[in-house]
């Protein structure tokens, strides 16, 4: 197979380019934008993908959630010694956890109880609570913060204390007794930290009772046998392991991600029919250019094929470019705008670096949601060029 | 039905494909049942410009549908994170009942495809474009297995249950299997193996001997064979494991993507053999670069899947 390139038509084709600069340029700038907001959105949701699945690895094998009717409810601490006897077991850990809705900014905080002598279920957790002294908080009744709630408090005028409304319409006033920075600010930033006992009478719990119990098993091959025998102990326990959260993870990202594709479809139909429309309408000086060049002996093979070097220099050009802008948008300027769409918006919003996640599938993918797409447009206006008799528009 | 990325990718272009595909198939239609090279009516004119634009239609889908081939597997790979019990390609594509067939369409199509492009390519080399009605009876014919494989995609995508338990690749490609895969390690794979370079070697002795007919079939049977002995001996090398048979692990990067050497050599090995040895048959040509080609391929195919077990042996003394 001899199908070598012909330079001089290459040539031909990006002087033609270059001559009819402004008639092109229209079309590239929304190309490019196009691509531009594609990637974003693909990089964006990789990203926090990604960022997820890496705190995904600090997280406990098993999460155990009592269910009644339907509807999560406490667990009953006692639940535990019975869990401890399960071989393969290494530690189970009861959470006193849960959501406090602060009306004034509108927003949740995640309260979360620690206990002195208690190991967290996550290590970055476990190194927040090691720099603070519990039983002294417990004395002094105070609580340490995410950076994010101390701000939301500073703003409502909770500069070193806090009132917690409890359950049943007591104030319990708390201290801020420190703020914390953590690496993983991604879930951390909306987090109290407080004793046990405090996080009990804000919810108005049972004290023998914990939200949920998380539980750790050394190897992770018997984690299939050691959830099938809780499963048969505690009916109404569901059982959630990483596998199960790792692929709601991805599930959810390739539903957000898959929803804005669909939107992006119906314009990529629009671009296909711009530029259809747009190369059809030869000018009359274009239909004279052809003209001459099949009289000076071009075939149409030759036409068909110099056109198709100009839309693939345009549209690789145009890919290259909205590519570059949106790493620079995603990576350099972290998204504004657009990762609100993945995060949510919430006015306690972790502010969190995107983790860098562009490999080749991804680059072929979006190559072949674009050029695929601007080429086939091309593909019939080209061929009509082609056509055109060499005395019809010459006369 | 679950709507990735990359399945929201592939459905688009095969929206694509149908679309152009159907425009090449009317003209098609129509150029083989009112060619006449000796008219000189302006009928036959239009006709001889369309056919221009079906060759461009049909370039543009092949050089599309090779890449899209590896993205396929590339996806299936990708979805079989999500997809319970799956843990390569190979439980994705065996998740749908048809899953196989489909591969094996795309597989065909990408042969089809390609002659009719080196068909085309010689009817435009010679002046009077003899095969003008033949490559547009081939399209037309060829025009089914493509449609059948768009429909086989878009249902085999809409099918597909994230929820549902599948098989790893690990059953699917082992004697205990019920499917007639186990028929294949029912058969003592040194006779697979031997039977394998037979025709590797046939191949090679037909280049020599300039046989043409004897250089389509050792080709034809060096495919067939390639990949059975692939599965049942060479990549248990790969691995270095011996129960595990699958092709499509391969394509992972635990093995450094070999998988996709591997099958683009055996690709282009084989469709030169064939195809070209079928073209110069019709056109009563003969063009030695498409052996040269093929025999060259071939024999990095060759050498590749040999290596892997030899390899071992030298470092391990012993055979899996």
């Amino acid at each position: 197979m001899k199908n070598k390139i012909n330079l001089f038509l290459v040539e031909y084709a990006i002087n033609a380019l270059l001559r009819r600069g402004w008639k092109h340029f229209f079309i590239v700038s929304i190309f490019t934008f196009l691509i531009f907001l594609l990637s974003s959105i693909l990089f964006i949701s990789d990203a926090i993908k990604l960022e997820l699945n890496s705190t995904l690895n600090l997280l406990p094998e098993i999460t155990l959630q009592r269910f009644v009717g339907g509807k999560q409810s406490d667990v009953p601490i006692e639940r535990m010694d019975a869990l401890l006897d399960i071989e393969g077991v290494s530690r189970a850990i009861p959470r006193v956890w849960g959501y406090y809705y602060f009306k004034p900014a509108g927003v949740n905080f995640s309260v979360v109880g620690i206990d002195a002598y208690e190991p967290q279920y996550k290590e970055a957790l476990q190194s927040i609570v090691d720099t603070v002294d519990v039983k002294a908080l417990e004395n002094k009744h105070g609580m340490i913060v995410g950076e994010g709630v101390k701000k939301v408090l500073s703003e409502n005028y909770y500069k070193d204390f806090f009132n917690f409304v409890t359950n049943d319409g007591r104030w319990e006033k708390v201290h801020i007794a420190g703020v914390f920075h953590s690496a993983i600010s991604l879930e951390a930033n909306d987090m109290i930290l407080l004793p046990k006992k405090i996080a009990y009478e804000i919810f108005g719990m049972d004290s023998n009772h914990a939200t949920d119990i998380v539980v750790k098993v050394s190897n992770p091959k018997e984690i299939p046998m050691v959830v099938s025998k809780i499963n048969l102990l505690y009916p109404d326990m569901r059982t959630i392991t990483k596998d199960d959260i790792r692929v709601s993870y991805q599930n959810i990202f390739d539903y957000k991600s898959g929803f804005f594709l669909s939107l992006f479809v119906v314009s990529a139909f629009t671009f296909f029919i711009i530029v259809y429309d747009k190369l059809s309408g030869l000018s009359a000086e274009e239909k004279k250019e052809i003209g001459i060049l099949k009289a000076v002996g071009w075939s149409m093979d030759d036409i068909i094929k110099e056109k198709f070097y100009e839309s693939f220099i345009l549209s690789v050009c145009a890919f290259i470019l909205g590519l570059c802008i949106s790493l620079f948008f995603v990576y350099g300027l972290h998204a504004p705008l657009l990762r609100d769409i993945f995060i949510g918006y919430s006015n306690l919003k972790p502010s969190f670096d995107l983790p860098f996640s562009v490999d080749g599938g991804m680059l072929s993918l979006l190559f072949l949601l674009s050029v695929p797409i601007y080429i086939g447009a091309t593909l019939i206006p080209t061929w009509r060029a082609s056509i055109l008799d060499a005395d019809e528009v010459m006369r | 039905m679950t709507m990735t990325p990359e399945i929201i990718a592939l459905l688009m272009l095969d929206a694509l494909f149908l679309f152009f595909a159907i425009i090449a198939f009317v003209l098609s239609v129509r150029i083989f049942v009112k060619w006449n090279r000796h008219a000189t009516t302006p009928v036959q004119y239009a006709l001889e410009k369309q056919s221009y634009l079906v060759s461009v239609v049909i370039k543009y889908i092949f050089v599309l549908k090779i890449p899209l081939f590896l993205f396929f597997i590339f996806t299936c790979d990708k979805l079989s994170n999500i997809i319970t019990g799956a843990m390569c390609a190979a439980g994705v594509v065996n998740s749908v009942e048809f899953g196989l067939y489909l591969t094996l369409f795309k597989i065909i199509n990408l042969y089809l495809f390609g002659f009719w492009l080196i068909v085309n390519r010689a009817d435009m080399q010679e002046e009077k474009l003899p095969f003008t009605k033949l490559k547009f009876l081939l399209f037309s014919l060829f025009f089914f297995p493509l449609v059948a494989e768009i429909g086989l995609e878009i249902s085999f995508f809409a099918s597909l249950n994230i929820s549902k338990i599948v098989s790893c690749c690990g059953t699917l490609f082992s004697a205990a299997s019920t499917s007639y895969l186990a028929l294949l390690f029912s058969v003592d794979s040194t006779v697979i193996v031997g039977i394998f370079y037979f025709f590797a070697a046939l191949v090679g002795v037909a280049y020599f001997l300039k046989n043409r007919l004897v250089f389509i079939f050792a080709n034809g049977m060096f495919a067939i064979f390639a990949i059975i002995s692939l599965i049942v001996f060479f990549s248990t090398y790969v691995y270095e494991l011996p129960t595990h048979n699958c092709p499509f692990c391969l394509l992972q990067k635990e093995y450094y993507g070999i998988g996709y050497l591997m099958y683009s050599t055996l690709f282009i090995g084989t469709f030169f053999g064939m195809c070209g040895g079928i073209l110069e048959e019709l056109t009563r040509r003969s063009d030695v670069s498409f052996f040269t080609i093929s025999i060259i391929f071939d024999g990095l195919y060759c050498v590749i899947v040999t290596l892997y077990p030899v390899v071992y042996y030298l470092n391990n003394g012993v055979w899996l």
